[in-house]
C-alpha cells in the first residue's frame, strides 16, 4: 500500500512539474544589446534568431533618451546613457539603440542615469518612418518601469541565453 | 413637504450661515481644482509648445537656459556660438535639417528670432505647420543687404496692433534700423505665436558687434538628424567639444516636470490638509445649526416625524450645502485657472491652456458631498438622539 502511494505521488509531482514546464517556457525573453551588436549584418539585416522575436513581447534594458515628446510617449532605448559625456563607450548608432514606441504615456520619473527595463512587442529589420526616420529595431506597445540593480552588457559580451536565465 | 424640502427651507432659515459654509467649501474646491489644472496645464503647454527638433547645439552652459530660451522663449537668450558651427551641422551626413537661430532684444516684449527660411519649412515630421495670415516670409537676403524685413507671430499681431506695412524699432538706438512687417503667421498656438522674426542678416546688421565679427555669431542651432539612432553620437560630440553643448529639448522639459512632481506631491499634502480643514468647518456649522435646532427637532418630532426622517433631513441639508460649494468651487476653480493661465501668458511665459474637462470634476464633486454628508453624520445623529420632553420643556 505504501509503495503504491510512493508511485502515486511521484507520478502526480511528475505530471505537476511537466504543466509547469510551458509556463517557464512561456516567460518574456530578454535581449540584450550585445545581441543586437552581433547580430548586425553589414546591409543592416538583422540574423535569423533575432528576427525570430519579431512579433513577440520581449524585455530588453538599457537607459532612456528622450528623443520624442517629453511625455515619453516615444524614446529611444540605448546601451549608453546620454548624459555619460566622458566615461563609457561612444554611441555609434543603429544597432545601440531601440526606438520605443510606449503604449501610454509612462509614469515613470524620468534620470538619464538611471536603467529602465521596457517590456513590448518587438520588432526587426530596417524600415523608414516620416516621423521618425529609418530604423532598425523597435518596441511597440511598451510598458516601462526602472531596473533596480540592472547591468547593461558592453559590446561583445556575451548572454548565456536569449531567455536571460 | 417633502424631506428635501423642509432641508432647504432649513438651509433657507440659516442662510448667512449656510452660504458662508457653502463659500468656504467653495473655495477650498476651487484651490484643489485650479492648482491640478494649473499644473497640468504647464505640462501640456510644455509638451504642446515643444520643439521638433531632437537636439539643440548652443554655447557651454545651462541646458535649461537654452532650451527654456531657443524653445519657449522664456529666459534671457545664452552666450553666442560661432556660425561655423551652423555649417559644420549642415554639412554633416547624420543631419536631416538644421536650422540656425540667434535671439535677443525685444519689441514690447515680443521676442527678436533671426532664422532663415528652413523655420518655417513644412517637413513630414513636424506637427505644426506655418501658413500665414497675411503676407509672405522675410526675403533670404545677403549678409552686406540686409532687408530688415519681419514677420510677426500671430499674438505679437493681435496684441500690438501692427499691420503689413508698418514699421517698427525698439530703443534710440535702433531707430536706423526699423523692422518693416512683411507678413503675420497665423495662430500655432504655440511659443512662436509671440515671436517676431526676421532673418539673420538683418539681425547681424542691427547689432554693432556682430556687424564687425568676420565670423557670425548665433545662439543656438535646431537639429534634426536623419535616424534618431544618430542622435546620442551628435549629442556626444557636440557635448563633448569645449565650446559646445548639445541638448535633447525632451530631457530637460523632463527634468522640469520632475521638479513639478515634487512641487505636485508637496500640494497634495497642503491641499490634504485644506480639505480637512473644510470639513471640520462643515461639521462645526452642522453641529452648532443642530444645536440651535434641538427644539424644532422636538416640535418635529412630536407632531410625528419619525427619527429616520430628522436624521435624513439633516445629512440632505449637508449634503445639500457640499453640492452647492463644490459645484461653485468647480466653476471657480476653472476661472482661477483660467486667470492664472493668463497672467503666464501676459508675462510672456507658456502658452497654456489649462480648460481641459475630465472626470476628475466629477469625482472631485462626489467627494465633496460624501464628505459633506459625512460631516453632518454627528450632527444628524445627535438630530435623531433628541429627546422630545426634554427639549419642548418650558424655556423658564
Amino acid at each position: 500500500m505504501c509503495r503504491w502511494s510512493l508511485i502515486l505521488a511521484c507520478s502526480v509531482s511528475i505530471a505537476l512539474a511537466g504543466l509547469s514546464l510551458p509556463a517557464y517556457g512561456e516567460e518574456t525573453p530578454r535581449l540584450t544589446f550585445a545581441q543586437l551588436v552581433d547580430s548586425i549584418r553589414a546591409n543592416l539585416e538583422v540574423t535569423q534568431k533575432i528576427k525570430s522575436f519579431a512579433g513577440k513581447e520581449v524585455e530588453i534594458q538599457g537607459f532612456i533618451v528622450p528623443a520624442g515628446l517629453p511625455d515619453l510617449s516615444f524614446f529611444l532605448l540605448s546601451r549608453v546613457s546620454s548624459i555619460g559625456n566622458y566615461c563609457c563607450e561612444a554611441p555609434v548608432g543603429q544597432d545601440e539603440t531601440v526606438y520605443v514606441f510606449a503604449a501610454s504615456a509612462p509614469r515613470i520619473s524620468f534620470d538619464p542615469l538611471k536603467v529602465y527595463k521596457v517590456h513590448g512587442i518587438f520588432e526587426a529589420g530596417v524600415k523608414p518612418d516620416n516621423q521618425y526616420g529609418i530604423s532598425l529595431f523597435r518596441i511597440r506597445q511598451a510598458r516601462v518601469e526602472e531596473a533596480v540593480g540592472a547591468k547593461i552588457m558592453k559590446v561583445g559580451e556575451t548572454t548565456a541565453s536569449p531567455t536571460g536565465k | 413637504m417633502t424631506i428635501f424640502a423642509v432641508a432647504l427651507t432649513y438651509l433657507r432659515g440659516r442662510l448667512v450661515a449656510s452660504s458662508f459654509t457653502a463659500f468656504s467649501v467653495a473655495l477650498g474646491v476651487a484651490l484643489v481644482i485650479s492648482t491640478f489644472l494649473l499644473i497640468r496645464g504647464i505640462k501640456d503647454g510644455f509638451i504642446e509648445g515643444t520643439t521638433d527638433y531632437n537636439l539643440i547645439v548652443g554655447a557651454k552652459g545651462s541646458p535649461t537656459q537654452l532650451v527654456l530660451n531657443v524653445v519657449f522663449r522664456i529666459d534671457v537668450a545664452p552666450p553666442n556660438i560661432l556660425h561655423t558651427i551652423y555649417e559644420q551641422l549642415q554639412a554633416d551626413t547624420r543631419v536631416d535639417l538644421a536650422v540656425p537661430v540667434a535671439l535677443g532684444d525685444a519689441y514690447q516684449g515680443f521676442r527678436y528670432v533671426s532664422t532663415t527660411a528652413d523655420y518655417f519649412k513644412n517637413v513630414p515630421w513636424r506637427r505644426k505647420t506655418f501658413t500665414f495670415a497675411e503676407g509672405r516670409l522675410f526675403r533670404n537676403d545677403a549678409v552686406e543687404h540686409p532687408a530688415y524685413e519681419a514677420v510677426l507671430g500671430a499674438q505679437v499681431a493681435r496684441q500690438i496692433g501692427l499691420n503689413r506695412g508698418d514699421q517698427f524699432y525698439q530703443g534710440e538706438e535702433m531707430a536706423e534700423y526699423p523692422l518693416t512687417v512683411v507678413g503675420i503667421l497665423r495662430p500655432t498656438h504655440g511659443p512662436d505665436d509671440r515671436a517676431i522674426f526676421f532673418s539673420l542678416a538683418s539681425f547681424w546688421g542691427m547689432n554693432e558687434v556682430a556687424r564687425q565679427m568676420t565670423v557670425k555669431p548665433l545662439t543656438a542651432v535646431l537639429v534634426r538628424p536623419k535616424r534618431l539612432s544618430d542622435l546620442p553620437s551628435l549629442h556626444r560630440e557636440f557635448n563633448v567639444a569645449p565650446e559646445t553643448q548639445a541638448v535633447l529639448p525632451s530631457s530637460v522639459l523632463l527634468n522640469i516636470f520632475n521638479l513639478l512632481s515634487l512641487a505636485e506631491e508637496v500640494l497634495k499634502m497642503i491641499l490634504g490638509i485644506v480639505a480637512l480643514v473644510v470639513f471640520l468647518y462643515l461639521f462645526v456649522a452642522m453641529y452648532s445649526a443642530t444645536l440651535e435646532r434641538k427644539r424644532e427637532v422636538a416640535t418635529m418630532r412630536a407632531i410625528g416625524a419619525r427619527r429616520g426622517i430628522i436624521l435624513l433631513i439633516v445629512l440632505l441639508e449637508s449634503a445639500t450645502i457640499a453640492l452647492i460649494g463644490g459645484a461653485v468651487g468647480i466653476a471657480g476653480g476653472y476661472g482661477l485657472a483660467y486667470l492664472g493661465a493668463q497672467i503666464v501668458a501676459a508675462r510672456g511665459g507658456l502658452a497654456m491652456n489649462p480648460l481641459v474637462f475630465t472626470p476628475l470634476q466629477f469625482v472631485v464633486l462626489a467627494g465633496v458631498v460624501v464628505l459633506g454628508t459625512l460631516a453632518g453624520l454627528i450632527p444628524a445623529i445627535l438630530a435623531y438622539r433628541t429627546e422630545v420632553a426634554e427639549n419642548l420643556a418650558p424655556l423658564s
